[in-house]
């Protein structure tokens, strides 16, 4: 009796998916929903956002994969990204009802059977002639939103792809690339909005947070972030940014840079968007007076209206290149016997922050790199002891000037590639890098074929035996637990999990897993070409997957000096690879 | 399709393919007299050198292009590359690499700094025929600014400037920041030019090329162009030539027979003139 009900339920069910499957096109195909977005950290068969929640703290709950057992990981597939295109693989992928979305170099996505590997589909944009990346070639990876696969492109605009199929749905413009913009970060979907920063080169542009209808792409808000500019709400003017010329001289305001290019974070508990802004515009401090706001910050925005709730700058009058763009990551702490709303952020100037995510309040501000020649720490009230000496000096263009020797380097204590946050641990874990650069003024520059006032560097490592370093750092103490040292350069983000680990991959081209607690080096795989993307982690099937894209590239390999000794016999590649451990 | 054109024309592209070996590693001159096209890498949105008007491109830079190919009894392939943040970048995705994004390596670049110290760090390529010296020049509305007036002077009045140019930096940062309220910022030198014939500013420093130009073009007459030296200005000026893959010598060498010619023909004022800029022989030719 009861075998026999059991038959005939499965036989509804099989009937019920011939139905859907033979009829995809008289309805849209479900999908994740905003619901299901701001659930994603805890849902573990899927990953349906970029830092698998909402508040992107790279940590999944799953434990079949553990420290114990993490040495007997193997593959399960790679699936390459083809063609000539094999260079800068910085994205994370999206897994949904079987299906693998990841985003490649050159503003491609890919479609793969996550339990084959084979390919669906592939779209790639057409892009034009005339764009000028300044940073590669890279893009960090696509949002999933009902029958919707979301991306940003290189001549900035955005796409929405079926993801059954990989057609257009729609295909906005949300940048003039002739005028310098780019687009490499992945959208955040909040309360049916796409929600982006913006990229472009170092002048003429104003960074600014946008948000549009997640099923027609039109733009909702707009919000500059670079005080003195106007934003918008559906169409009308809804106040400027800021206080005109508060901390701007003359019409500078109108070109100061700030680019959000690294897209931004979203807690549903304090509906609040948290975006990281880039340096100011020109490079040269002494020719813009003032702190520059909102330059080199973090902003607290709110989704529904696009104004700006809190700030908090990191780089004040920056005049090293830290831009303010990293992620800040919402997490619960007790600090002092007090439970607190906290969120972090690891920063290109070389000090993690601590700030309460209600408000914008200064917590605290701990250096996670070896030397920081700029500042020498923050005081109570959250503003850096700075180090004139330490500041670059201004052009004189006659003869070269004396050398600065500074630290980090511009490209940071951290660049873009996102950390970890762990929830049983305790702990982020921040893919860090000690360099420094020699800076000074040179005179015999030129730009656009005309003479100008340039600036000579070389990035060079200030370590014997590392440059990348992974850091374990307590947000409650400021203390870093543990570290392991990377020869190279790091470029790739970490993920965290409930099996006491810690992934991250390294430009010699392996996967790494690390114990979260201890920080040991426990498991290594090595891909075939440098590991600059994110890595992520759920279940199907009943076992437990961990998957990251492999193939070199992003800005490092862009700049040279000695550093470039470390990676330059790193091949090119541009492959997914998925492990899981071997059935017993 | 075994007439002799047909032969001719898939030979032709075999070769651009780079499947010919014997013509793909020929003297790059003997490669582009086989080819018929000379590729010629100009600067977007660089007026009076080479800008799009009505969407043809034109410009100095343009009809030099154009004319070389000529004489080489070739057609001119112009290419239009975006400034990257130096030319020494400049140099890497127009002349001797190739663009990330599939820009196609140019045969030769112009508007290049002819510079000791910048072709020494630039050997990849060959930086040849300097054809113009260039320099800053102020310019003030007639009545606003009194142009020969030492730069302190200027405060309260509207002054033009391309943003992140040495004209910005020079205008922000003269007489202690004391004009840096006042400056107000374009994306392009010939914009801010633009802005004193029509009020927006009282007076502008740009490269005199731009200066020139816009003034010829909208035949403003109340504009005075300053005759002293501005004190302290970073940049007595300098000369301009084209660049050539360090292994197209021959190209070069061709060139500069090319534009010998054209100075003493009276053509290159000619090109100079027809965009309302005065000829001057650059320092080093």
């Amino acid at each position: 009796m009861k075998g026999r009900l059991m038959r005939s339920v499965a036989g509804i069910a099989a009937i019920a998916v011939a139905a859907a499957t033979t009829a995809p096109l008289l309805a849209a195909p479900a999908g994740p929903g905003d619901a299901e977005l701001m659930a994603d950290a805890s849902s573990t068969g899927d990953v349906l956002t970029y830092g698998l929640g909402p508040r992107a703290q790279r940590y999944s709950p799953l434990t079949k994969i553990s420290a114990a057992n993490v040495q007997k990981l193997v593959p399960a597939f790679a699936s390459s990204l083809g063609g000539e295109k094999q260079r800068g693989q910085e994205s994370q992928p999206i897994v949904y009802d079987g299906t693998i979305y990841v985003t490649g170099s050159y503003s491609r996505v890919f479609a793969f059977d996550a339990r084959t590997g084979e390919q669906k589909w592939k779209y790639e944009a057409r892009l034009p002639d005339g764009i000028m990346p300044c940073c590669d070639v890279v893009n960090r990876g696509a949002a999933i939103y009902g029958d919707k696969i979301i991306f940003a492109t290189l001549d900035a605009r955005l796409v929405a792809l079926n993801r059954n199929t990989g057609k257009v749905i729609w295909n906005k413009q949300i940048a003039d690339y002739q005028a310098g913009y780019s687009a490499t970060a992945a959208p955040l979907i909040v309360k049916g909005m796409v929600i982006t920063g913006n990229s472009g080169g170092e002048f003429g542009i104003v960074g600014a947070v946008e948000a549009r209808d997640v099923n027609t792409g039109e733009l909702i808000w707009h919000r500059p972030v670079v005080e003195g500019n106007m934003g918008t709400l559906r169409g009308k003017d809804n106040g400027i940014t800021g206080k005109l010329n508060a901390t701007w001289e003359g019409d500078l305001y109108k070109t100061g840079g700030g680019a959000t290019w690294l897209g931004g974070t979203y807690d549903p508990e304090t509906n609040l968007l948290y975006f990281g802004t880039g340096n100011p515009a020109p490079w040269n401090s002494h020719l813009r007076k003032g702190d520059n706001l909102y330059t080199a910050s973090t902003l607290a925005i709110d989704p529904d209206t696009g104004v700006i709730k809190w700030h908090y700058q990191t780089t004040p009058h920056d005049g090293w290149d830290f831009d303010g763009v990293n992620e800040f990551i919402p997490f619960d702490a007790t600090i002092n016997g007090k439970p607190m709303k906290l969120g972090a952020k690891a920063d290109r100037n070389g000090y993690f922050f601590v700030l309460d995510r209600t408000n914008g309040r200064f917590i605290s501000a701990s250096r996670f790199v070896m030397k920081t020649t700029w500042a020498d720490g923050y005081t109570k009230n959250g503003k850096p002891k700075v180090i004139p000496a330490g500041r670059p000096g201004a052009p004189n263009g006659t003869e070269k000037g004396q050398a600065v020797f500074s630290s980090p380097s511009f490209l940071g204590g951290k660049n873009w590639m996102p950390m970890a946050y762990n929830q049983d641990t305790g702990l982020f874990y921040i893919p860090s890098n000690d360099w420094g650069m020699d800076i000074w003024d040179e005179p015999i520059a030129y730009k656009k074929g005309a003479a100008y006032l340039g600036a000579g560097f070389t990035i060079k490592p200030i370590a014997e035996d590392h440059i990348g370093a992974l850091r374990a750092m307590d947000p409650k103490t400021g203390k870093i637990v543990w570290e392991y040292k990377n020869k190279a350069p790091l470029w790739g983000g970490v993920l965290t999990t409930g099996g006491n680990l810690v992934f991250t991959g390294t430009p010699e081209g392996y996967l790494k897993a690390f114990d979260a607690t201890t920080g040991a080096e426990l498991w290594k795989f090595q891909t075939g070409s440098g590991v600059v993307g994110s890595p992520i982690t759920w279940e199907q099937d009943g076992e437990q997957y961990v998957a990251v894209m492999s193939g070199w590239g992003g800005a490092v390999p862009l700049w040279g000096g000695e550093v470039a000794k470390s990676f330059k016999d790193i091949n090119q590649g541009g492959s997914l690879w998925v492990f899981k451990l071997p059935k017993d | 399709m075994h007439d002799r054109r047909g032969f001719l024309s898939a030979t032709l592209a075999a070769a651009a393919l780079g499947l010919v070996p014997g013509l793909a590693e020929a003297a790059p001159l003997t490669r582009i007299k086989a080819l018929g096209v000379l590729r010629v890498a100009v600067y977007k949105d660089n007026r009076p050198w080479s800008w799009r008007n009505d969407g043809k491109l034109i410009g100095i830079d343009a009809d030099i292009g154009t004319a070389l190919a000529k004489a080489l009894g070739v057609r001119a392939d112009l290419a239009e590359l975006i400034a990257d943040e130096s030319v020494d970048d400049d140099l890497r995705n127009g002349v001797w690499k190739g663009g990330l994004l599939g820009f196609q390596a140019a045969d030769i670049m112009l508007h290049v700094p002819f510079d000791r110290a910048f072709a020494a760090r630039n050997d990849q390529v060959a930086i040849v025929g300097p054809y113009f010296r260039e320099s800053f020049q102020f310019a003030c509305v007639k009545g606003e600014i009194d142009c020969n007036a030492p730069p302190a002077s200027f405060r309260g009045h509207r002054l033009a400037a391309e943003i992140d140019s040495i004209p910005d930096f020079y205008l922000m940062g003269t007489a202690g920041g004391a004009l840096a309220k006042n400056v107000t910022h374009f994306l392009t030198g010939a914009e801010a030019v633009i802005a004193i014939t029509d009020g927006r500013a009282d007076a502008v420093l740009a490269s005199r090329a731009q200066v020139e130009s816009v003034l010829a073009e909208r035949k403003s007459a109340n504009i005075a162009r300053r005759t002293m030296p501005l004190p302290a200005l970073p940049s007595p000026g300098w000369d301009i030539g084209m660049a050539v893959k360090e292994n197209s010598r021959n190209l070069g060498d061709a060139v500069e027979g090319i534009l010998a010619a054209m100075v003493a023909s009276g053509e290159l004022k000619a090109i100079f003139e027809r965009y309302g800029v005065t000829y001057t022989p650059a320092l080093a030719a």
